[in-house]
């Protein structure tokens, strides 16, 4: 008992102890950071005002992320949620092949594709239009999606849909009426995953976006750093990381729950 | 007629997975580079040769994998612990799990800096403490020897909370029963766990592993931010030099050619990953 007791603690301050760094970081002076300073001087709020007056100021880049996020779990969920629909319904030897190369595709080390990707985009004019980014982003999310939400059609009861189709109702129908409100729990757990997967994507976002004002917030915040050749500036850099990690921190404190659900399923099913 | 619903979804992964790998195919057998005015010239087969003979992509080879064995093997030990832990029942279990998440949540980009600062030679904390022990403070970053071990460290820390949540997963599908009938027969926790609980994990482990050292062979973010590849190379890995290849030296038709052979490695290392687990289950049986 004493030792889960102790295990507790030590869990807590290795998850924690990285971040209440960063938060106290960006509540010190830069000399403060350096030198100790005596009592109760060298807190200040000024790196949170120089990155929120900014140009663009610091919120412009959590805008950018919070609209590329949406806009793929949008599209992902628009694509998979037919896809994983018509999936369940083909013989199961073209269904085990589908969904082993989806599976190949959910553990690529997608970093692989950015060159080709950004020669798409430059081809395409989609370099530097932040919509643009959910095209890759949905593409990339797909197989998971698709894994996920498949598992969770094929835990629906047949007799379900045969009833719907005794009633008359067209595949459409069906599928919107009957089937997408039951699959609801596990569209939700896949969108937070796409989402978080948005918020966080770096080559892709790097090497399309160049102009300030469309950096998403991982790439405007590698950019504070690079900033500087000598020294980075760690406290404005710190505001950042907190401004940047609070709508996730949020996300992550309300939508527990689903987020494991989205994560352990894919090992389960 | 259900086909069609598929085929939307079907072609944007062709076009985000397949056409790439197509690509590249074709692009290594071509000199793409500053050379040629950046325009595709057939050069045989002249990037394979040079990427057979580029110690540059042998050391990252070496680097990449020796940065993936140890994180993911250290990967499944912790998250087997953490794992063990959440597993148990009792009142802060939720907190603790939304806790432990958290790494895995945010952005690696935004942690690869702040470990930057964190092993900061000699402002950071972590030479703070070294120097209140009164020790000069350590090159963190700027040692071979060590920055790799930060990188580890950052990948770790991130990571666990995945591979927990698997194995955690993996647990409580094992039935509890199980473990009343071998306590029955006096086995005690300890062989438990060995008879048991490890056996019944072995597929979600295994998943955990796959799925990690795929990413880990890819690392990118977090070198790129951390330490640039540096000190001298030493953290460089195959995905970091194939950016470099293409964004700062622009030699296309090369970088392609570095990331197939990280393809080829994978596909290699996959394999044995199989293999291995056919031979794990073969023995059990």
């Amino acid at each position: 008992m004493r030792f889960r007791r102790l295990a507790v603690l030590l869990v807590l301050l290795w998850s924690l102890l990285p971040l209440l760094w960063q938060l106290y970081t960006s509540l010190r002076t830069g000399s403060a950071l350096i030198s100790p300073q005596p009592g109760l001087s060298g807190w200040t709020l000024d790196n949170y005002r120089q990155i929120l007056s900014g140009d663009p100021p610091f919120w412009r880049f959590l805008l950018n992320s919070t609209v590329v996020g949406l806009a793929s779990t949008a599209l992902t969920l628009l694509l998979a949620i037919p896809c994983a629909y018509g999936l369940q319904r083909q013989p199961a030897r073209t269904r085990a092949l589908l969904s082993g190369a989806l599976l190949a595709a959910a553990v690529f080390p997608y970093v692989l594709l950015f060159l080709a990707l950004l020669e798409l985009a430059r081809r395409f004019g989609l370099a530097n239009h932040l919509l643009a980014l959910s095209l890759p982003y949905a593409g990339l999310t797909l197989p998971l999606a698709v894994l996920l939400l498949g598992a969770a059609f094929r835990d629906l009861p047949p007799e379900l849909e045969e009833s719907a189709l005794l009633e008359g109702l067209n595949t459409w129908q069906r599928l919107r009426w009957v089937l997408l409100p039951l699959i609801a729990p596990a569209s939700a757990s896949t969108g937070l995953l796409v989402f978080l997967f948005s918020w966080n994507e770096y080559p892709i976002a790097l090497t399309w976006i160049s102009r300030q004002e469309l950096l998403t917030l991982p790439i405007a915040i590698a950019r504070i750093a690079g900033s500087s050749v000598y020294t980075v500036p760690y406290g404005a850099f710190a505001a950042a990381t907190v401004l940047g990690s609070l709508p996730l921190l949020a996300l992550m404190v309300i939508f527990q729950k689903p987020i494991v659900a989205g994560l352990t399923q894919g090992a389960v099913k | 007629m259900t086909l069609l619903l598929t085929l939307p979804a079907l072609l944007l992964l062709a076009l985000v997975f397949a056409v790439p790998l197509l690509r590249y195919g074709w692009l290594s057998f071509h000199a793409d580079s500053v050379i040629t005015g950046l325009q595709p010239v057939p050069n045989g087969g002249a990037n394979w040769l040079r990427l057979i003979e580029d110690e540059r992509f042998w050391q990252d080879t070496v680097q990449t994998l020796r940065f993936a064995g140890l994180s993911v093997a250290l990967e499944l030990l912790v998250g087997l612990a953490l794992a063990l832990l959440l597993h148990h029942s009792w009142r802060g279990r939720t907190a603790l799990r939304t806790i432990t998440l958290l790494p895995w949540a945010l952005p690696t980009a935004v942690m690869a800096l702040g470990w930057r600062w964190i092993f900061n030679d000699p402002y950071g904390p972590i030479n703070a403490l070294v120097q209140a022990l009164g020790l000069p403070a350590l090159p963190f970053l700027s040692s071979p020897a060590s920055t790799w071990l930060v990188v580890v460290l950052a990948d770790v820390w991130k990571t666990t909370p995945f591979v927990a949540l698997l194995l955690l997963a993996g647990l409580q599908s094992i039935p509890t029963d199980l473990y009343e009938a071998f306590a029955l027969e006096g086995g005690t926790p300890a062989q438990a766990l060995r008879r048991i609980t490890l056996p019944l994990l072995l597929p979600y482990a295994f998943l955990a592993v796959l799925f990690r050292l795929a990413q880990a062979l890819g690392v990118f973010d977090l070198v790129q931010i951390l330490t640039g590849g540096g000190p001298a190379g030493s953290t460089e890995t195959l995905a970091l030099y194939s950016y470099l290849s293409a964004m700062r030296f622009l030699d296309f038709g090369y970088s392609a050619t570095v990331m197939l052979g990280m393809f080829v490695l994978l596909l290699g290392l996959t394999a044995v990953l199989l293999l291995g687990r056919r031979w794990l289950a073969g023995g059990r049986a």
